[in-house]
């Protein structure tokens, strides 16, 4: 499996990410009930839903922060559903976080060197004896890093820490991290929550920027109705954690389980197809 | 590093070269035992400043490192009911050996510390306290019981850290006895803990301890091994107490149990909360603070009020520098988060320059070469 993307988007080295049957319990809740989709290679997928449908725990199952009850979760030839967190990392899935998961004391260009861990090799003694191969791969890194920044447009904050910029800016930080890390899989989620008209426009378009450079699989879980349309190739739709729609944008807004979803029907949880 | 670190750390390299040649025997001993005290305060801090894994075991592993090189370099003693072990090795060996222990020490400990976080590694770590108490006070073969046993003083390439009245060395009219050649190796082994600490907190094992106490989550899922980073600093924050240890008992000349209980342990908390939390400056300046306040005290009691002279009744001078310390550490919690270190950041932000301004967007490409 080799590390290296191509600019566009028919890289067979993206490959695809195949969540099946995913339950996820809490001690009798049933946070996730049988999920499944696809997110096809080099496409932008988003996961939508009413509050408490699942989305986050659905992100949480796809990074190993939980483990999925049952159910299996593939990225190309890797089974991730027995995974911790920092293996599936070095598959080449980066996340965001909804509630900003900085370290508010260091700067931006720590946080972001943070993202290239996964690239990196120097362990305690050869950072501590600042043995040359260590600065070598610092600067080399540091160098890539402040590219990132430029694109996603924090080089005036490289050296603030992050804990005293405004929260859009934490949340593009967020973003460049993720982004640091190389991935083959974005997943962002809520990546315009909490921000204004034109927080959100810049977001919008950074997205859409990565997703042109880079020609990675972008999964989204996001509110902004607007957005998701835009930006998406593929929609999944959840409600109370279980899969109520799936399909192009178009066809789920239109779909009358979703807007029952959404506009709060008397519908009780009924099966749906999809 | 910009020209006032340059200037400060002349003029640090400075007073510590000249200081032995002015100040007294007294004098010279507290501040190598604030030197010792600062390289286990550099060590705690990197496990419970910088990785937010609190530890109130620390001084267990000055213990070790303290008892560890008194047998490995003590010769054995016969005397029946009062033998003495020892392995009677060279003395350098003796004190790497020490500092090895106490990693292995912290790495026999380390499947429990890479499980536990914050507080309740603080709980686990007690423990190490009372069962170093009991088996320090028991192992008397070892450690010689609850009277302790002598420290051999440190022998390199020949030269003798230790007071030689047959061969006396004197330097520019000043007599260089134990505490004075001491005083150069404690300096030399704080610079290289400090700059190697330095080193791990600003390179990628750094980044990665601050976004586990930040953020376990986001650390894991950005690719870092929570659990064998947690073990890994106490492994290493481990072998900081072992060194401090050494040097201690070096300073010492005999190594006592009970001085390393829980009020030691305590005591290198307080250090690292006053001086600054995940730092090495830190971890130095409280280290500083804590060690030579007593001292301070009582030097200047007479100027002093309601400080009594040693033997009268009333507040001494080491009772004064215990409340005083309790009191720093309750002042810092409240009205300083970053500790005096980072008082001292603050006022050179008041005179900060301003930021540079925005640069335009780029569009990102992916570079091949950085991708491993």
């Amino acid at each position: 499996m080799s590390d290296a993307y191509q600019p566009d988007g028919m890289d067979p080295s993206v490959p695809k990410l195949e969540v099946r049957d995913v339950t996820v319990r809490f001690a009798g809740l049933v946070a996730l009930d049988a999920v499944g989709f696809t997110v096809e290679p080099g496409s932008v997928h988003a996961v939508i839903g009413p509050n408490g449908a699942g989305k986050s725990t659905c992100f949480n199952v796809l990074s190993g922060v939980y483990r999925a009850t049952s159910g299996s979760v593939r990225f190309g030839d890797a089974e991730l559903t027995a995974l911790p967190p920092h293996r599936i990392a070095a598959l080449g899935m980066a996340r965001t976080f909804q509630n900003i998961a900085l370290s508010p004391r260091l700067s931006v260009r720590d946080n972001l060197m943070l993202g290239r861990h996964r690239l990196t090799r120097a362990g305690f003694v050869s950072a501590g004896l600042r043995l040359p191969s260590a600065r070598r791969e610092a600067a080399r890194h540091t160098e890539r890093v402040e590219e990132i920044a430029a694109f996603v447009g924090l080089t005036p904050q490289l050296a603030m820490p992050v804990g005293l910029l405004p929260y859009g800016v934490q949340k593009r930080v967020e973003l460049a991290r993720a982004l640091c890390m190389e991935p083959r899989l974005l997943m962002l989620d809520e990546p315009v929550a909490g921000m204004n008209g034109g927080e959100r426009r810049e977001m919008a378009e950074l997205i859409i920027a990565v997703r042109e450079s880079l020609g990675i699989s972008i999964l989204l879980v996001e509110h902004d109705m607007g957005m998701v349309m835009r930006l998406a190739d593929a929609v999944t739709v959840l409600d109370f954690g279980r899969r109520i729609a799936d399909g192009p944008p178009e066809a789920v807004q239109n779909d009358p389980e979703v807007i029952r979803a959404y506009l709060g029907a008397t519908s009780e949880t009924e099966e749906a197809t999809p | 590093m910009s020209r006032s670190t340059i200037l400060w750390s002349a003029a640090l390299a400075a007073a510590a070269l000249v200081i032995p040649f002015y100040l007294d025997a007294s004098w010279l001993q507290d501040g190598l035992f604030a030197m010792a005290a600062a390289i286990g305060a550099i060590g705690l801090n990197l496990l419970t400043g910088a990785t937010g894994q609190l530890s109130m075991g620390h001084a267990f592993f000055l213990a070790v490192g303290a008892f560890g090189y008194v047998y490995f370099a003590s010769e054995p003693q016969e005397g029946g009911a009062h033998a003495l072990g020892g392995l009677g090795l060279p003395t350098p060996l003796a004190a790497v050996l020490a500092v090895l222990l106490a990693g292995v020490a912290g790495g026999l400990f380390s499947p429990i510390a890479a499980r536990l976080k914050g507080a309740y590694l603080g709980i686990a770590t007690l423990a190490l306290i009372f069962i170093g108490q009991f088996a320090m006070t028991n192992a008397t073969p070892v450690t010689g019981g609850h009277n302790g046993r002598p420290v051999p003083p440190m022998e390199l390439f020949g030269f003798v850290f230790a007071d030689t009245p047959e061969a006396p060395l004197v330097i520019a009219g000043v007599p260089f006895g134990a505490l004075e050649r001491l005083w150069f190796l404690g300096a030399i082994l704080l610079l290289g803990a400090g700059l190697f600490a330095r080193g791990v907190l600003r390179g990628r094992p750094g980044r990665a301890m601050n976004t586990i106490r930040d953020h376990e989550i986001a650390a894991g899922v950005m690719g870092v091994p929570v659990s064998r980073y947690r073990a890994g600093v106490f492994v290493l924050s481990s072998m900081y107490g072992g060194l401090a240890g050494v040097l201690v008992a070096l300073v010492f000349q005999q190594t006592v149990p009970d001085y390393f209980g829980l009020l030691l342990a305590l005591a290198y908390l307080a250090m690292i909360i006053i001086g600054g939390l995940g730092s090495v400056a830190g971890a130095v300046i409280g280290a500083v603070f804590v060690s030579m306040l007593p001292r301070l005290l009582t030097r200047y009691s007479d100027a002093l009020p309601l400080i009594v002279q040693p033997g009268q009744e009333g507040v001494g001078a080491a009772e004064a520098a215990q409340i005083l310390y309790g009191l720093a550490v309750v002042v810092v919690v409240l009205f300083l988060p970053g500790g005096l270190l980072g008082l001292i950041t603050q006022l050179r932000l008041r005179t900060g320059r301003p930021l540079p301004a925005a640069a335009p967007k780029h569009s990102l490409t992916p570079t091949p070469e950085t991708r491993n």
